[in-house]
């Protein structure tokens, strides 16, 4: 980890990382946040001239400053979750280990935890984010490894993994007056064409081949009635990966 | 000492934040003291209870004995309560943090005991040295030997709470040791009869708990008159059990963590 072993200098590793875990454990309910946030840094040995002002602009990064001199045990499941994630970044981590952080949180607090860790990221941090969220991963995560049943099933990039996994760009197209002749011509066009009920014409391709479809229905006389693009998911490729229960870590 | 000063406002907060605390840190030890003196009182008339136990027969210096007792139990059972606060923080998930943390964890578990130790104790100690001084029953050698005293209670009783600390953050079901170190203990090491007078394998039991040693030194140094020569036995004994207990503790902790990463049990409750 950074050029350290964490087996033989656990010491200095320890000091680099932090954890940032989901839920309302991992602070202590009868100290304040601001309190909960001196504690931590006493373990990490900031000294007082850093840490007075990193525990205050924490605390406004997190949305705390009003109830910084509150009790946690009278904050709400999200406040707790903010201090939490204040409390994961009291040492200024080259390493943030973050375990479903977004767990319970409203939208907006949500978003605004991915925006700091998305910053942390673009400033060198390392960040492993353990999630079930698949969006959230896809969002922040440059790597991914799919673990189910304990097993590593795959790794790459979400791209990567869609296209290990066949899932590609959806054209889906509704002809209004769908005939035999149509059938015919779109089949022809690519074996990998599926016709659903409605009028519906399906073509899931690696390629863009939108324009080339739309075309070729035109030309065999046929009225388009609408036109979707579904762009493929990091879902897509996990549900296409393994249909038991997944664990994915990025 | 950052670390110290971490964990005695952790305590403050936590447990000792409350007034009704006040209790657990003066009330129940004055009504155990009051029940054990009331208890033993009618022995002054026992015939010959002045040949065998010379104390016995005067009520004052009974009395002494036994605050002495519930000073040294108090120090030492506090220890025994902070530790099985502290297993609480593996319900916490805090416990987790500690050890993602750099800090020393031998650190951490002494400083909690010394923490709890001296937010839990100081005010049944102030009650006793002014209970002391009124009985005007104090028979001290040199002045110096009120600082002996107090050593011979903090360093064990320091030493003892990292031990238990060690013991009860890893394990899940060592919260019987509260109930083992209750009344055994304060029966074992002679906190309300005098050592002799217990059977030999009560005794046996009694040498290996540090407070044995520290009543032993806390009741010569200042009801005796004895100094530094007299009781240099017991306080070599001391010092050999207080670094035995701070290796167990070092060896506790690092076999725990070892097992800990190994099962990712600290995650468990």
């Amino acid at each position: 980890m950074g050029g350290l072993d964490p087996l033989r200098q656990p010491h200095a590793v320890r000091k680099r990382i932090n954890l940032i875990a989901g839920g309302e454990r991992m602070v202590y309910a009868r100290m304040t946040g601001r309190e909960n946030l001196w504690y931590f840094g006493q373990l990490y040995d900031i000294p007082t001239k850093v840490l007075k002002p990193r525990i205050e602009e924490l605390l406004a990064l997190v949305g705390l400053t009003n109830a910084a001199a509150t009790r946690v045990e009278q904050y709400s499941r999200g406040m707790t979750q903010r201090l939490s994630i204040a409390r994961g970044l009291i040492n200024d981590p080259d390493y943030l280990l973050l375990d479903e952080p977004t767990l319970g949180l409203d939208a907006p607090i949500a978003r605004d935890l991915r925006r700091v860790v998305a910053g942390l990221a673009e400033r060198g941090k390392g960040v492993l984010l353990t999630s079930h969220y698949l969006a959230e991963v896809e969002q922040l995560c440059e790597h991914v490894y799919v673990i189910g049943d304990g097993r590593h099933l795959a790794a790459g990039s979400p791209a990567e993994l869609m296209a290990q996994t066949g899932c590609h760009r959806t054209v889906r197209v509704t002809v209004t007056n769908l005939s035999p002749q149509i059938e015919a011509a779109v089949r022809a066009f690519d074996s990998r064409v599926r016709l659903a009920p409605g009028g519906v014409i399906e073509l899931n391709h690696p390629d863009d081949l939108t324009g080339a479809l739309t075309t070729a229905i035109i030309e065999a006389g046929g009225a388009l009635g609408g036109l979707e693009i579904v762009e493929p998911s990091l879902e897509d490729a996990i549900l296409a990966l393994s249909d038991r229960s997944l664990k994915v870590v990025a | 000492m950052k670390v110290m000063r971490a964990e005695a406002l952790k305590q403050h907060r936590q447990i000792f934040g409350s007034k009704l605390v006040l209790f657990s840190m003066l009330v129940w030890p004055l009504l155990k003291l009051a029940e054990t003196y009331y208890t033993l009182r009618p022995l002054a008339a026992t015939p010959g209870i002045a040949e065998r136990w010379p104390l016995a027969a005067d009520p004052e210096r009974l009395l002494a004995f036994l605050a002495t007792g519930a000073l040294g139990f108090t120090f030492f059972f506090s220890l025994v309560q902070s530790a099985w606060h502290f297993s609480f923080e593996r319900q916490t998930g805090t416990l987790e943090l500690l050890f993602l943390s750099p800090a020393n964890r031998l650190v951490v578990v002494i400083a909690n005991g010394f923490a709890a130790l001296v937010q839990n104790a100081w005010l049944f100690a102030c009650f006793a040295v002014a209970m002391f001084t009124l009985l005007d029953v104090v028979n001290v050698a040199h002045p110096a030997m009120y600082a002996v005293v107090f050593l011979a209670m903090l360093v064990p009783a320091v030493a003892w709470g990292a031990f238990l600390n060690s013991l009860l953050i890893f394990s899940r079901d060592a919260a019987f040791l509260y109930t083992l170190l209750d009344d055994p203990m304060w029966f074992a090491s002679g906190v309300r009869l005098p050592v002799f007078a217990l059977p030999g394998w009560i005794r046996a039991v009694g040498s290996v708990l540090p407070l044995t040693g520290s009543l032993a030194v806390v009741r010569g140094a200042l009801l005796d008159g004895q100094g530094l020569g007299d009781l240099a036995g017991e306080l070599a004994g001391l010092a050999v059990l207080s670094g035995a207990l701070l290796l167990a503790a070092v060896v506790a902790l690092r076999l725990g963590e070892a097992r800990a990463q190994r099962t990712g049990q600290l995650r468990l409750f």
